[in-house]
Order: C-alpha cells, then sequence, then structure tokens
C-alpha cells in the first residue's frame, strides 16, 4: 500500500464529493447553498493541489493541471460572493448565486477528471 | 545542403526553359498595350476618349486568354477595333505558345526527376532519429523493410526498378519510407539517401548484383566511414574484399546461413528448434524438432546451394549422390554424379530406393518440385528439403508440404533484421554452439525456461541500450551512485515479486560479452542488452527503465514520495528514527 496515494486519494475524493455538495440544489435559490460548503470546498481543493506539487511524472502533471483548473474556478466563485455581498453590497440576489453555482460547476467537471485520472492510473498499475 | 543544391537546379532548369515563352509575352503584351493606349477612341461630350494603361492591359489579358468580355470601358472606335483584331490573333498564338512551354517542361522526364530527386532529398533531411538505407527493393528487400517497420527502425529504400518504387508507395507501412527510383551505385544517390548524414546507421546492399552490391559497399566505406555495412553476396572473391573494407561489414551469404542450419539441424536439434522459433517460421515451435536422417542422400542441381549442403553432409560423413544437367567440377570430392536433370533413371541410378532424404536445390522452382514428386513416388519415406526461389510460388511450395523448405530471399532478409534489431544474437548463438561440456544443459534449460515464459505468444528480440536517451530513470540513479542490478528492470511494475515475461541472453558491457547473465548484474551506462520476450513485457520493461518512480519501486520495494508534501514528511520520519 502506498501511503502518499492514501492522503492524495482521500483529498482527492473529498473535494470532489464537497463540490458535488455545494453544487446540488436550485441554482438561483440562495437557500441552497451554503457559504461553509464551498469554503471548504476551497480548502481542500487547494490541499489536493499542493500534495501534487513536485510530482515529476506525465500523469502527476495532468493531475496537477485539473487541480489548478478547479482552484481556479472555485476562487473566482468565492470572489464573486465577496463582491456582491460585501463590496457592493447587492446582496445575494439569484442573478449572482446563479454565477457563483455556475463557477462551481465547472470546477465539479475538472473535478471528475481528476478523480478519473487518479483511479484509473492506479488500476493500471495495480499497485 | 543537398535539397537546396536540387532546388537551384530545378528553378535553374524552370528559367532556362521558359526564357523564351516568356521574353514572347512580354513583347507581344507591351506592343498591343501601346497600341491600344495611343490609338484614339470615341468621341464622348466632345471629347476624344483614350485607354488608360490600366484598361489596357485589363483589355490584353482577357483578350489573350480567348476570354473576351467585350468593350470596356466605353464602346471602341473602329481604329481602336482594327487594332484589335491584330493584337487578338497575335497574342492568343503567343499565350498558347507559352503555355505550351510550361506543359512540356512539366513532361520532361529530366525535369520531374529533378523533382523527384529534390522531395526525395527534403524527406531524408526530415528524418531526425537514425535510420538505414536499403538499396534494393526485390523479395528479399520488401520482406526486410516490412520487418524493420515493424521493430520500428526507420529505412529508406533505393531501387532502379520504377515499378518496385511505386509499389513502395502503396504499402501501409507504420512509419513512413521513403523510396528513390535511382541506381544506388551511384554516389549522388546515395548521398540524397542520407548516406553522410550522422543518423545514418547502415547501409544494405542485396541488389540482384553482385558487382554493384560490392560497389555500393565501397562508396559507403568512403563516404560514411562510420556506417555500417551489410552486403548480401554468394560469392567467395567478393566476400574477401568484403572483409577488407574495414569497420563494421557484415556479409549474408543465404546458402552459408543454410549450410549453417543444416549443420545445427543435424548435430544439435534444439538448436535449430530455437533458431527457427526466434526467426518467427512458420509452424516453428520449441517443441517441434526436426532430424534429418543419417543415410545416402541426394542432390538435384549442383549450384552454390547443392555445394554448400554437399559440404556439410561430407563433413558429418553422409554419402551424396549429385543429378546436375552441368558437367563435373574436377575439383569436387563426390561419390556419384550424375549428368542431367532429376528424372525416373537418373534418380534411380543415383540410389533413390535406398536413399534416406533428397535436397533439391536447382536455381529453378519447377525443377525443384519435379524433382520433389518424382523421388517421392518412388520413395515416400523421404526426407526431403527443397529450395523455394520465388516468393509467388509459397501457395505450391505449402501443398507440397516438404520436411524443410529453404527460401534464399527470407533466409537473407532474416538474417540482416536479427543483425539489426539483435546485433548481440551473434554471439549468443556462438555461445550456444561451442563445443564445450555442459553447452548442451545449458540449451535444454534455455528452451524449458522460454517455453515457460513465452509458450505460443510471438518471441520479440528486444535490445536495450542503458543510455541517457533510451533509459534516463536508470541512468539518473546511477549517477547517483545508486545500484541497478538486472533482477529489478525485468520485474513486473505491478508486482516485483514477479518476473516480467522476459529472457536475458546477453549483455555486452564495455566490450565484453556476457552470455546468460546471472540476475544480479550490475548494470552499468553503455551496458546493451539482448532479450527474448513478449511484446507487453518489452513495453512494460521500456517504462520502468524510464520513469524513476517506478525503477524505485523496483529497486527498493518501497514508494519515493512524489509530492514535496510528502518529501518533506519523510524527510522528517527518517530525521526522527
Amino acid at each position: 500500500m502506498n501511503f502518499e496515494k492514501v492522503i492524495f486519494g482521500f483529498f482527492i475524493v473529498l473535494s470532489l464529493t464537497l463540490n458535488m455538495g455545494f453544487f446540488l440544489g436550485e441554482y438561483n435559490n440562495p437557500a441552497h447553498h451554503s457559504v461553509y460548503e464551498l469554503f471548504m470546498v476551497v480548502v481542500v481543493n487547494l490541499v489536493a493541489t499542493g500534495l501534487k506539487l513536485g510530482d515529476r511524472s506525465q500523469i502527476g502533471a495532468l493531475l496537477l493541471a485539473t487541480s489548478l483548473v478547479a482552484d481556479f474556478e472555485l476562487i473566482a466563485a468565492a470572489l464573486h460572493w465577496t463582491y456582491a455581498v460585501h463590496i457592493i453590497g447587492t446582496g445575494m440576489t439569484p442573478d449572482v448565486m446563479a454565477n457563483v453555482v455556475a463557477l462551481a460547476g465547472g470546477a465539479l467537471v475538472a473535478n471528475i477528471i481528476s478523480v478519473i485520472i487518479f483511479v484509473s492510473e492506479t488500476l493500471m498499475s495495480r499497485l | 545542403m543537398n535539397a537546396s543544391q536540387d532546388l537551384s537546379r530545378v528553378s535553374f532548369i524552370v528559367m532556362r526553359e521558359m526564357r523564351r515563352p516568356l521574353m514572347a509575352v512580354l513583347i507581344v503584351y507591351s506592343v498591343a498595350i501601346s497600341g491600344m493606349i495611343f490609338i484614339p477612341g470615341p468621341e464622348l461630350d466632345g471629347e476624344i476618349q483614350y485607354l488608360s494603361i490600366f484598361h489596357a492591359f485589363y483589355f490584353m489579358t482577357y483578350t489573350a486568354t480567348t476570354t473576351g468580355f467585350g468593350e470596356i470601358p466605353f464602346e471602341y472606335s473602329n481604329a481602336q477595333r482594327l487594332w484589335a483584331i491584330i493584337c487578338l490573333y497575335i497574342s492568343v498564338v503567343t499565350w498558347f505558345y507559352a503555355l505550351g512551354s510550361i506543359i512540356r517542361l512539366f513532361q520532361n522526364t529530366f525535369f520531374l526527376r529533378a523533382v523527384e530527386e529534390w522531395r526525395f532529398s527534403k524527406k531524408v533531411n526530415g528524418v531526425t532519429g537514425p535510420f538505414y538505407i536499403v538499396c534494393g527493393f526485390g523479395d528479399t528487400g520488401s520482406v526486410l523493410v516490412r520487418g524493420m517497420n515493424e521493430s520500428g527502425l526507420r529505412a529508406i529504400v533505393i531501387d532502379q526498378s520504377e515499378e518496385r518504387i511505386q509499389a513502395l508507395k502503396l504499402r501501409n507501412y507504420k512509419l513512413a519510407v521513403p523510396g528513390l527510383c535511382a541506381n544506388a551505385s551511384i554516389p549522388k544517390h546515395l548521398v540524397e539517401a542520407g548516406v553522410e548524414s550522422k543518423h545514418c546507421k547502415a547501409v544494405v546492399c542485396i541488389t540482384s548484383s553482385e558487382e554493384i552490391n560490392f560497389k555500393i559497399s565501397s562508396m559507403v566505406r568512403l563516404l560514411n566511414p562510420k556506417a555500417g555495412i551489410i552486403t548480401m553476396s554468394k560469392v567467395d572473391d567478393y566476400e574477401e574484399s568484403l572483409v577488407t573494407l574495414g569497420g563494421e561489414v557484415h556479409i549474408v551469404d543465404p546458402f552459408k546461413t543454410f549450410a549453417r542450419v543444416l549443420n545445427a539441424c543435424i548435430n544439435n536439434p534444439a538448436f535449430y528448434a530455437l533458431n527457427n522459433w526466434l526467426v518467427g517460421d512458420k509452424g516453428a515451435s520449441l517443441d517441434k524438432y526436426i532430424h534429418p536422417p543419417v543415410g545416402g542422400w541426394i542432390i538435384c542441381g549442383y549450384g552454390r546451394m547443392g555445394l554448400e549442403a554437399n559440404r556439410v553432409l561430407a563433413k558429418n560423413g553422409i554419402k551424396t549422390a549429385v543429378i546436375d544437367p552441368h558437367s563435373r567440377r574436377k575439383d569436387e570430392e563426390i561419390d556419384t554424379y550424375i549428368v542431367g536433370h532429376a528424372n525416373e533413371k537418373t534418380l534411380n541410378h543415383a540410389g533413390i530406393q535406398e536413399a534416406v532424404g533428397i535436397l533439391a536445390a536447382d536455381a529453378d522452382d519447377g525443377h525443384n518440385l519435379g524433382a520433389l514428386l518424382n523421388a517421392r513416388r518412388m520413395n515416400p519415406d523421404l526426407f526431403t528439403i527443397v529450395r523455394q526461389n520465388n516468393h509467388e510460388n509459397e501457395k505450391v511450395y505449402t501443398a507440397a508440404k516438404a520436411d524443410m523448405v529453404m527460401q534464399p530471399t527470407l533466409v537473407t532478409a532474416r538474417k540482416i533484421l536479427l543483425i539489426l534489431i539483435a546485433p548481440l544474437l551473434k554471439p549468443f548463438f556462438r555461445y550456444l554452439l561451442q563445443r564445450e561440456p555442459g553447452r548442451a544443459v545449458i540449451l535444454k534449460e534455455l528452451l524449458i525456461l522460454l517455453r515457460d515464459k513465452i509458450g505460443n505468444k510471438k518471441p520479440l528480440l528486444v535490445t536495450i541500450d542503458f543510455t541517457a536517451e533510451k533509459s534516463s530513470a536508470v541512468i539518473d540513479c546511477l549517477k547517483q551512485g545508486e545500484e541497478v542490478l538486472l533482477r529489478h528492470v525485468i520485474a513486473d511494475p505491478r508486482n516485483r515479486d514477479v518476473e516480467l515475461d522476459l529472457v536475458p541472453f546477453v549483455i555486452k558491457s564495455q566490450g565484453e560479452e556476457i552470455v546468460l547473465p546471472p540476475k544480479d548484474y550490475k548494470i552499468l551506462e553503455g551496458d546493451q542488452f539482448l532479450f527474448c520476450g513478449t511484446l507487453s513485457a518489452k513495453h512494460l520493461l521500456k517504462s520502468s527503465i524510464n520513469s524513476e518512480y517506478t525503477l524505485y519501486y523496483l529497486r527498493t520495494g518501497s514508494y519515493m514520495p512524489m509530492g514535496y508534501f510528502m518529501q518533506w514528511y519523510k524527510k522528517r520520519q527518517t530525521k526522527k528514527g
């Protein structure tokens, strides 16, 4: 058993499931999407990215790339939320919610790709 | 350099051929246009209109090319119309003359050749990795190029026959095989094929002419002292001169190869089975041993093959009778020599009833099959060896069901292919054939191992170079002072306790050959390995010697930390411990 794979697998799957949890619900209803869940997704995703830094293999490069895409979209979603609620003060309107959920949906796809690559690589090497 | 030279030649031909027609068009156009400008046009609004230079040129363009848009931009005066009539006839004729010259140029064989050669050398210059030049694309050449293609070696073909080069272009090769229709014994064409390039690893001379093969070989030696030369030769005189060319020279003589195989077959059936299985002979198997019986043999056709076979048989104490239409050469020691073709009378005379084997070695397939059928009818228990000269007769030879079929083109192609893909096979075979105690046991154990590992799958000879390019992970390890053993690289990356289906044959290390190396051999940089294994094992081996993570697992059994976090964590753990 490869201990590094356990840790990385834990974080990458956790980030996918949290992301899915945030994404579920009516897309423009602020009551269905928790800000704390978004916060968790961002943190877990960043940890997963950090774990992949330093890997020189081809698959490692691919995993890092998809992870970075998810980070980028999730941070954009969080910034949009902050901007709407705290900076211009429009509050959490359905319009803003829809934008945030759309960005989180994009990150969800990147996370799904990450998990597919991770699982198939592990199955292929059968270590 | 060659490409630009050829290009300048091509453009020179174009310019020279086009000089006159272009001048003619130029003069006719300029005179016609001047006329159209100066001749007064119709009177409009009280002013005489003249054509502008632009409009005059436009008018000439559509007139000379017989398009005829009419009178633009205004209706012409009668004076202009008269001039237009003259212009039309002259310019149309000139225009067609120029057009015809261009078409004639494109049909000129010299021009086409120059373009073809230019394209060929451009293609050759585009080859970035190592490549091999094959001179001659007959039966042997096509089998060889097909085999090289399957093993991932790049070939460049030169052949004199237009038909064969056309056939080459229609084949479905995995790697592109550029072909030039030219005489390979002209140095210019060898240079176009890239003989001087540092990527040119070897030149294979397998044209049908001994003389041309020899000529190409010597030219290659002069043009590129580093390139290997592989030449097919059936004549001893040439072989002696070839050896003295210097550098890496391999001479492939299909009849001598056959003689060696026949000798092995008589003395060492296990080796013969191994050889046939490795070259991928049809129906060959490690379990199928062929024993040519000892007793009287009849040789029909006493050419080069008959001669070599007779020598081998005589060496093994076998009595032979020869049937050949040519009269006997004096210096040969043969028990019975019958002049004539193989038929009932001559075969009887040769003692067909008491004979145990027949070798039909004529240079003509019809004679060979005839001799085979005749002999079989008179003595059905004969062991039969028959020579197949033409690849097209494959079907008949399969139906003939001889015990051994010797096809010189195939023997040559396979031998050359082995020299190219598995240069270490020769010392390996030499080792196995040495008359030393214990060799028979080693061979037997090897066969059991091969049967166990590869079995019915297609055997593949894999040559691995331990260089920074071909196995980066291993070299990195060695540079860090770590040891990499043979058993590490042939372990299965999925579970290091299991070995891949690979049998190490030979290691060439610092000029020395280690046959059947021990599993804990320490790999050094620059080593060359020869394995026999399966295709999937080859892929796994190549990936594990290039991936530092896999190699670390194979060496230590634990996993190398991949990310910075894990590296830091591991370091802390070891510090603590």
